[in-house]
């Protein structure tokens, strides 16, 4: 649906994006991570038709993206800019008709009346913009990108400054767009969100530093690990899990902490040595280290 | 050009809501409608002499009798419609203060209020985000020069000698405030709406698009002084001048109004 082959943005002599390439399908999420400055919104921008690429190229379902046909395939594309950018006098309803007639939808206030239903703020329809809570403005900035059903839609921060129920609701929309079978680029500093929402992951600081799912990321720094935690903690636990052919391994104040190649096909050996050697297991998960110490460790690689 | 439409429908909404962005302009609108009836009938109310009694204005009764269907103005209303003809110049200046502060505001306005940003990214193109903001500033001042007009003649209607409106209802007249006024108001605000893209600062807009008030001023001079006025065809040229420098204005406004380095450099 959306393709980025190596594009590359400068502003004089500063590089703000180098050589960026990804492939994105129909209903992935994808979260772009990276510190202030690494090119996040430039890159979302780049996408919207904003900005040109000083090189390389942006496809929009097969079509290359230029200077003339931007305006036209804008209309497939939904930007959430990182403030709501409501007019503040208009009233909230005012605010997404004149949007609905920017994207020449038919029937824009049928258009404007759904949107309202679907994220459930019609009793402040008459508002002006200037009066709604943060929360409330970056709903019907939401409302305002999906007026036009795009099929990509481009989130940059759609949850900086939001409360947890409101920074929820984003999520769960974000996590409806799937289902709808758009596609969701992410720019976010938000760990957790990524977390929870993201198929895949990229990881930028000007280039692109790491690109892979959440759980690929986790594996390929801090290798694939099953934590076992057991009703009584003995040491003698550990080495039957050692002798077994498991050389990282670690005690716990509850249990174990195994280093394996796939867990998949690990877990259960591990688990019958220690049923065999008499440990009460109490749970066996794959041992999901933070996404934050992954994305800190793979800056710090790269910037190595 | 839906979609400038409806652009152009979110301008007025918004300046309906913000009145007092008017207040300058009819001001200035106003003042320009005082300032001939003090000078024709408030000023020789109060002195007690007549305009007629002084021979300076001898030219204008002259200028007025020689004309058929102007020869039986008295000599107080050949002034007076000599007057009132002169200032009429200065209802050109109520479209042009008008747009003045509403189109140095478009863009700049946009960008400061971080609204500009989700409206690039719409199918929106250039010359429809600028064709709009135009029209945004152009309705209203044309409507304020429109009212203004009307009072004017009121006025004169109602307290100049008989006859005097009749003599001031001239094509040449409705051309310097339909014709002239608008295309006049079109330069300034299209140079204030290419300012807007390209400055910082909603003042340095502003400062540049008012430029357009001193060939005006510069006008009201002339015609006062006797060494230009504005005859038919003398508007008719202005006419097409203003023209043809307002269609390169759009051109080049489309040419400087660079999406990149708005959102980009501007901070």
């Amino acid at each position: 649906m959306l393709t980025a082959s190596h594009l590359s943005r400068r502003f004089g002599d500063r590089v703000a994006v180098d050589n960026l390439s990804f492939e994105l399908a129909p209903g992935e999420i994808f979260a772009l991570l990276g510190p202030n400055g690494a090119g996040k919104t430039t890159t979302l921008r780049m996408l919207a038709g904003l900005i040109a690429p000083s090189s390389g190229d942006i496809r929009i379902g097969g079509e290359t993206l230029t200077r003339r046909n931007a305006p036209r395939l804008r209309q497939r594309i939904g930007l959430l800019t990182e403030a709501p950018g409501l007019w503040d006098r208009l009233s909230v309803r005012k605010n997404l008709e004149v949007y609905a007639r920017f994207y020449d939808i038919e029937r824009p206030e049928r258009a404007v009346d759904e949107a309202l239903d679907l994220f459930d703020i019609r009793n402040r329809a008459a508002d002006p913009a200037a009066q709604l809570s943060k929360g409330l403005k970056q709903r019907v900035a939401l409302a305002r990108t999906l007026l036009h059903r795009p099929d990509a839609v481009l989130l940059d921060e759609p949850t900086s400054g939001l409360d947890p129920e409101s920074a929820r609701d984003v999520r769960e929309l974000v996590l409806r767009l799937r289902g709808e079978r758009r596609t969701v680029v992410l720019s976010t500093h938000n760990l957790d969100e990524v977390d929870r929402v993201a198929d895949r992951v990229a990881v930028m600081r000007g280039r692109l530093v790491a690109l892979d799912t959440p759980s690929a990321l986790r594996a390929r720094v801090f290798g694939a690990r099953v934590r076992v935690v057991l009703a009584t903690s003995e040491a003698r636990f550990a080495a039957t899990v050692n002798a077994a052919g498991f050389q990282d391994v670690r005690t716990t104040a509850d249990g174990l902490s195994v280093g394996v190649d796939d867990p998949q096909s690990s877990a259960p050996e591990i688990v019958r040595r220690l049923v065999e050697a008499g440990a009460a297991i109490v749970s066996v998960t794959d041992e999901q280290p933070p996404l934050e110490d992954v994305y800190l460790r793979l800056l710090s690689e790269a910037q190595e | 050009m839906k979609r400038a439409v409806a652009l152009l429908g979110k301008e007025l909404a918004d300046l309906r809501l913000n009145p007092a962005l008017f207040l300058p302009a009819a001001l200035t609108g106003f003042v320009s409608i005082l300032l001939p009836f003090f000078v024709a009938i408030v000023v020789p109310a109060f002195a007690g002499e007549r305009l007629s009694d002084s021979s300076d204005f001898q030219i204008a009764v002259e200028l007025y009798r020689v004309q058929p269907g102007l020869r039986d103005l008295s000599s107080e209303g050949a002034i007076q419609a000599w007057i009132f003809q002169q200032f009429l110049v200065l209802l050109i200046l109520t479209p042009v203060a008008a747009s003045m502060s509403v189109a140095a505001y478009s863009v700049i306005g946009e960008k400061q209020a971080r609204t500009l940003e989700p409206l690039l990214a719409t199918p929106l193109t250039t010359f429809e985000l600028l064709a709009a903001k135009v029209a945004g500033a152009l309705v209203p001042a044309v409507s304020l020069a429109v009212g203004c007009f009307v009072l004017y003649f009121a006025g004169v209607a109602a307290f100049a000698e008989p006859g005097v409106y009749q003599a001031l209802l001239t094509p040449a007249s409705l051309a310097i405030v339909f014709l002239l006024g608008p295309l006049a108001a079109l330069v300034a605000l299209q140079l204030a709406v290419c300012v807007s893209s390209r400055v910082n600062d909603v003042r340095s807009a502003q400062q540049i698009g008012a430029l357009v008030v001193l060939p005006i001023a510069g006008l009201l001079v002339m015609q006062l002084t006797g060494s230009f006025l504005l005859t038919l065809p003398v508007i008719a040229a202005l006419t097409v001048g203003l023209s043809i420098v307002n269609a390169a204005l759009m051109m080049v406004g489309i040419a400087l109004f660079d999406r990149e380095s708005i959102l980009t450099r501007w901070k």
